[in-house]
């Protein structure tokens, strides 16, 4: 098996996020960066199914220079190649990330062979443009899938056949989460999937993975793309949305005050 | 000279067209001349409330026959608009099928998606999107930059539906048009799963725990309050992350967004991540030993005290009542 990932440098999910005092960017003094959450599982995906049925990993990323940091994080958790796709701007608009990512991956396939899965986090943490995955797929004519919280892939003896029927080899089977349950999907390979955080629980890196990774070897692929076509006209800050909280009370016997809150609300009826 | 046609991505389920689709028909009328929906599937069974929301027609792909919404609709609607007769504005809501349509049609016709819209502003000829950024602290007002089909991906509950009294749509055909190499996932099987309560995204009372709960066991007393108030029980991404519910309870940035009547949240410190997907609630109130937590930011009523001994002094309350 042959998997790509693509992983985004964003923000922390969670972390405070200020904003410089013009209004127009992000604040990064005081600001942790992580691989956003659904691409961290993607990774985790991938690695795991490498580890059942053998192949590579190869990670790749549009990002700052900085990203090489989330790089090295994807080898201390078992992935094996490393590109990093460097722009200077802050970020890029998913149209031309998806078409530096399509060259990219392009030249890297008329290299080494096709990729049997491309993966990508259903969405980035930061943006959630939901855009880039289906257009590096359209761009290399593939099927995509997005919202998947469970792959098998054919030949795969820990597949987990129960659901899915035993799927036949060069094909995936993909779980789509829909409103209150999922749908089953069949996709020839090469596919692409968009892949959600829940699917698995991502690994902590090892010390020893630490270790290696440190030594793991970043190539650097300098794309260019046109910018798609949407502009900002402005930014606005709505006001901090503070409100009075009434404090019913300190500890246990304020508890019946809430019950009178929810039958005052009509909770009951 | 305003919009003149607004397309909205019709959603239905067995119950009738979705809220996100009535609400979005409801802004739509607010803006452009025509309003019309684009679906897949029985187009007749809703054209009633469809048409009673403002839509005049209903364009259906007809049956999906296994393949994901997304390839057909968009497919479709691209050959409507190469061909001179599709809209000027694209609005489907920001659901699974949603982001579906929009994602491959936003490729098929090489335009951008505005996402996460919480809010559509018309500006002359032309429609903005107002999206909440860094964190929900900024709001950003976009445009797309030339003319050609715009393409809004609109949160759930930016919008009241409310009815325009309109007779039913007409329905109409739309054909699919290619489909290409990127529309071979057939879908191989359904399941629905199991579940006795209101939905989390739908429920009027959400109760939800955190880390302050301590350990997984007394997540327990969440759900028992939860059904002893007809509500949904949800989660901080920190109790999901350490295992203790299912990621389908985690209300949040990368989870669900919720508006309930009533978010009662427990042994929640209230990080931003978690605070995206609530604040908008009619009434938040918050139980949590650190009046300093940033959940008394938001919330409108609290209780400063230790959940584990507030809460089996709620549930018994609760319970006494009948």
């Amino acid at each position: 098996m042959r998997i790509l990932v693509c992983v985004k440098r964003v923000p922390a999910p969670g972390a405070r996020i200020n904003v410089t005092a013009d209004g127009q960017a992000v604040d990064a003094a005081h600001l942790g960066f992580t691989t956003s959450p659904h691409e961290e599982c993607a990774l985790e995906e991938a690695v795991q199914i490498t580890e059942r049925l053998g192949g590579e990993v190869t990670v790749m990323t549009l990002g700052p220079a900085a990203a090489e940091e989330q790089l090295r994080y994807a080898a201390s958790v078992g992935a094996h190649r490393f590109v990093l796709v460097p722009i200077t701007e802050v970020d890029w608009d998913p149209q031309r990330t998806a078409a530096a990512l399509a060259d990219a991956i392009g030249d890297l396939e008329a290299a080494d062979g096709p990729f049997d899965l491309v993966l990508f986090g259903n969405e980035s943490a930061d943006a959630g443009g939901f855009q880039v995955g289906v257009r590096v797929a359209h761009a290399l004519g593939r099927p995509i899938v997005n919202g998947i919280k469970g792959i098998d892939v054919g030949g795969d003896p820990e597949a987990q056949s129960s659901e899915t029927g035993d799927v036949p080899e060069g094909q995936v089977a993909a779980r789509r989460e829909i409103d209150g349950g999922f749908e089953v999907y069949r996709v020839p390979m090469p596919a692409v999937l968009g892949v959600k955080e829940g699917i698995n629980l991502p690994r902590y890196p090892t010390m020893k993975g630490r270790l290696a990774s440190k030594k793991a070897e970043v190539a650097v692929d300098e794309r260019t793309a046109e910018a798609g076509g949407q502009g900002r006209v402005r930014l606005h800050r709505p006001e901090e949305q503070v409100s009075e909280t009434v404090i019913l009370g300190t500890g246990p016997e304020a508890a019946p005050a809430v019950v009178d809150l929810l039958e005052e609300l009509g909770v009951f009826q | 000279m305003g919009i003149s046609k607004i397309w909205v991505y019709g959603e239905a389920t067995e119950a009738g067209a979705t809220a996100g689709t009535l609400e979005l028909l409801t802004k739509a009328r607010s803006l452009a001349d025509t309003v019309e929906v684009v679906m897949a599937g029985d187009a007749a069974a809703v054209a009633a409330e469809l048409g009673a929301h403002g839509a005049t027609t209903v364009h259906t792909v007809g049956d999906l026959a296994g393949s994901l919404p997304g390839t057909r609709v968009a497919s479709a609607i691209a050959a409507a608009v190469a061909a001179g007769t599709g809209p000027d504005v694209l609005l489907a809501t920001t659901s699974y099928d949603g982001r579906d349509v929009a994602g491959r049609l936003s490729a098929k016709v090489d335009r951008p998606v505005l996402t996460n819209v919480v809010d559509l502003v018309a500006d002359g000829d032309r429609l903005l999107g107002s999206e909440p950024v860094f964190g929900g602290t900024t709001d950003v007002l976009t445009g797309f930059t030339d003319g050609g089909l715009a393409i809004f991906l609109v949160r759930p509950k930016s919008f009241a539906a409310e009815e325009s009294g309109g007779g039913p749509a007409a329905v109409a055909e739309l054909a699919a048009g290619d489909l290409g190499n990127t529309g071979t996932a057939v879908v191989k099987d359904r399941f629905v799963e199991e579940s006795t309560g209101p939905k989390l995204d739908e429920a009027a009372v959400v109760v939800s725990g955190g880390r302050g709960l301590g350990e997984a066991d007394k997540y327990e007393m969440i759900e028992t309050l939860a059904k002893l108030v007809k509500g949904a029980p949800g989660a901080s991404r920190a109790v999901v992350d350490a295992g203790w519910v299912p990621y389908s309870y985690q209300v949040g940035q990368t989870g669900k967004v919720v508006k309930p009547t009533v978010y009662l949240a427990c042994g929640i410190s209230g990080a931003t991540q978690h605070l995206v997907g609530m604040k908008g609630s009619a009434n938040i109130v918050a139980i949590n030993k650190d009046e300093e937590a940033p959940i008394f930011g938001v919330a409108d009523l609290g209780i400063v005290g230790d959940v584990h001994k507030v809460l089996p002094k709620l549930i018994e309350a609760l319970q006494a009542r009948g």
